[in-house]
């Protein structure tokens, strides 16, 4: 599924990222296939999407988190 | 020598050089671009060096600006240009980004000093770092402790910068530069897979992490609800204009009244003459319409800094970025906006908050158009003149909805031609919004101190020279004429019968128009009345529109006093007098049809001359301040045209 189909608090873990500038750029700040992320907040109307993963979040557009694949963590409080 | 100051961005990084560097600090541009260079000096061991604050990045491959910058800055500047020496400031709960950029540091070739910040955050947190195992990691670069919020551990890192400078001066070792210059992209993907790896192994051996505590989101959740997150900022956006509007005017009035008193009191030593009338009339007027920003500028940032300091305004550009994407402008984009309401000055300097050049020049160009608070007297004097007082439907005041409507106007122009420019403009790279949304922090009020002062300091030092010189020449325009010119127009005056009746007040009202008519300003605005005749304004019009290029409020003194016929006094009779005004063939010279023209005139026209000198500071360039002079004329011009037409 994709980043952008979670819902707030679901844990998955980042299998894929599409777009090759961009999967460089997220690499570069640490986050590439095999990361933990939660996602934490969804703007209203469409807006960006904010997730956390190890101490941080970071806010990226819908569009862009079309382009990221993750799978969902079953069974997590 | 030279130091830089690297990091990734929300590190602290600003707060680690604000503490090194004090009010001693230096703004401009990186040549050629318009990423802020910020240095500063530095003392170690009593030796000031020069400390260069490097923009906040994940890496210095380029793939934006900012990187670019920082990888030109070590690979390509001139031998005088590079930093002999590096701090890299790293995140204690984020060590492993950190090293990430440290790494690629230590490859090329630069030596360094790495700060671990905010230690006390992360200890909290259950972080804990064994500095002793990255000291034998990384055995050739001092490893400091700093908690740069409250000023702990600046001895530590002088000492190391001046262990490595000493080290530096001694051993003149050729620098090998191990860092592989990848331009392909799947060959910077697997050069940094390799690095995180290795990485990976070293954040093993040194940090031990407790038991994961969360962090709390409930505040978040709160500030970007699709009700109360936009209530909140509506709030908070209006507490700031409160301040802006109201408080500002308070030191904005005793700065005008210092100078003024001023005025009279050097008036009152100096012989009357040119001389005098230079440095009364035009110089000290000049530097107070420089100096009466200030307040605004101060204030604005002193609360653009706060928001910025405390984490909330990554939380307000997160809410508003949707709303405001299909015009071309970025979340970002939406204080500066707001803010030019108050005074488009500190708006096109807030831009710089602006990732994306592309979104940021639009930002600038169009902040303009937000309806500021030089129009207020501009907008009530006419709607004053040509709006009847009455009320719709028994309870709207038709004077207020036209207020109301020349606001809009400007608005939904604004984000109209920001969807041209969006349309126009070219983006040189796919840009992407990549932005930290960073813990809550209580403001720190040495950073937001440092900024507003800053803020303060670019303006005067740097547009303020650009705004007085004009000014002074715009005086000088409308105070000398052909003298011949003059005196003749005086002898015919004191000839009328009007001029006669007349006390002496009125007498000198008189004779003031009349110098003004037959200043260069007042040839140059009769010249242009063929232009300005469709558009519904006479010669008086075209001077005041002249002479208000200045500063939009001119216009109302202007007019006061070329329309002096009929008593000259305060503004409350200026606009009784201005509605008794004939033109030659006995209508009225502010009718409805002038007065709605005017008032569309300026809302578009670029009168203000400060705004163009910061958009050219910020721009590092005329052109945009040149575009904006003739697009938003011409907008003026056509929007008067169709107004004074159709009515």
């Amino acid at each position: 599924m994709l980043l952008n189909e979670l819902k707030v608090g679901d844990q998955a873990n980042i299998i894929r990222i599409a777009d090759d500038v961009f999967r460089t750029k997220l690499l570069e700040m640490g986050i590439m296939p095999g990361t933990l992320v939660t996602l934490v907040l969804k703007a209203p109307f469409n807006g960006p999407i904010a997730f956390s993963y190890e101490n941080t979040m970071l806010s990226i557009r819908k569009e862009d988190a079309n382009n990221i694949f993750v799978e969902k963590m079953m069974n997590h409080a | 020598m030279k130091i830089a100051l690297f990091g990734n961005p929300n590190t602290g990084k600003s707060t680690v050089f604000n503490l090194l560097t004090g009010l001693r600090q230096k703004i401009g541009n990186f040549a050629g671009v318009t990423v802020e260079k910020k240095s500063g000096l530095v003392s170690v061991k009593g030796i000031a060096h020069e400390l260069i604050d490097v923009p906040g990045v994940y890496s210095v491959y380029p793939s934006n600006k900012e990187e670019k910058v920082v990888y030109e800055l070590l690979m390509s500047s001139p031998i005088n240009e590079k930093p002999d020496l590096g701090i890299v400031v790293a995140d204690a709960s984020n060590l492993s980004r950190s090293l990430f950029l440290f790494s690629q540091l230590i490859d090329c070739g630069l030596p360094l000093v790495l700060v671990i910040n905010m230690n006390d955050i992360a200890e909290k947190k259950g972080i804990h770092i064994d500095l002793n195992s990255l000291k034998r990691t990384f055995s050739n670069t001092p490893i400091v402790l700093m908690n740069a919020r409250v000023g702990l551990g600046k001895d530590r890192l002088l000492n190391a910068l001046s262990s490595q400078i000493d080290e530096l001066k001694t051993e003149q070792t050729q620098v090998s530069n191990t860092l592989k210059a990848l331009s392909d992209l799947s060959g910077q993907e697997q050069e940094a897979r390799q690095r995180h790896e290795h990485i990976g192994e070293i954040i093993q051996e040194s940090v031990r992490t407790a038991e994961k505590s969360q962090r709390s989101h409930t505040l978040d959740r709160w500030l970007t609800h699709p009700i109360f997150g936009y209530l909140i900022f509506a709030a908070i956006l209006f507490v700031i204009f409160q301040f802006v509007f109201s408080f500002a005017s308070y030191p904005m009035d005793a700065i005008e009244t210092g100078f003024e008193w001023l005025t009279i009191g050097i008036k009152g030593l100096m012989p009357d003459g040119p001389l005098s009338a230079l440095i009364c009339d035009g110089i000290i007027p000049g530097i107070s319409g420089v100096l009466v920003f200030i307040p605004q500028i101060g204030i604005l940032f002193f609360f653009i800094a706060l928001l910025e300091d405390s984490g909330y305004l990554a939380r307000a550009v997160f809410l508003m970025d949707r709303l405001v994407r299909p015009f071309g402008l970025n979340g970002r984009s939406v204080v500066p906006l707001l803010s030019s309401m108050a005074c488009a000055i500190p708006g096109v300097m807030a831009t710089r908050g602006i990732p994306n050049y592309k979104e940021r020049i639009i930002t600038i160009f169009v902040a303009p158009l937000m309806s500021c608070s030089a129009r207020i007297p501009v907008f009530t004097l006419l709607i004053g003149l040509v709006i009847p007082k009455m009320k719709l439907l028994g309870f709207i005041n038709l004077q207020g909805l036209v207020l109301l409507g020349l606001y809009v106007l400007g608005i939904v122009s604004a984000l109209f031609i920001s969807w041209i420019m969006h349309l126009i403009l070219k983006q040189e790279k796919r840009s992407y919004y990549l932005m930290e949304i960073p813990e809550f922090k209580r403001p720190l009020w040495r950073n937001i101190f440092i900024t507003v002062f800053e803020k303060i300091k670019v303006f005067t030092t740097e547009a303020g020279g650009i705004i007085l010189a004009i000014s002074i020449v715009l005086w000088a325009l409308a105070s000398y004429g052909p003298s011949e010119q003059r005196s003749a127009a005086i002898q015919s005056l004191k000839k009328t019968s009007e001029y006669k009746t007349k006390d002496k007040v009125e007498r000198e009202g008189l004779v003031n128009a009349v110098l003004l008519e037959n200043s260069y300003i007042g040839i140059v605005g009769k010249g242009i009345e063929p232009i300005i005749k469709p558009i519904g304004y006479d010669w008086k019009i075209g001077i005041a529109l002249i002479t208000s290029f200045a500063a939009r409020e001119v216009f109302v003194g202007s007019l006061s006093t070329i329309y002096a016929n009929g008593g000259t006094g305060s503004e409350f009779r200026l606009s009784e007098r201005l509605k008794k005004q004939k033109n030659p063939d006995g209508t009225m010279v502010f009718s409805l049809r002038t007065g709605i023209s005017l008032m569309v005139f300026y809302v578009y026209a670029m009168q203000c001359l400060s705004t163009l000198a910061i958009v050219k500071r910020e721009t590092n360039s005329w052109k945009w301040p040149a575009l904006q002079l003739v697009s938003f004329g011409f907008l003026a011009y056509l929007g008067g045209w169709i107004c004074f037409s159709l009515l």
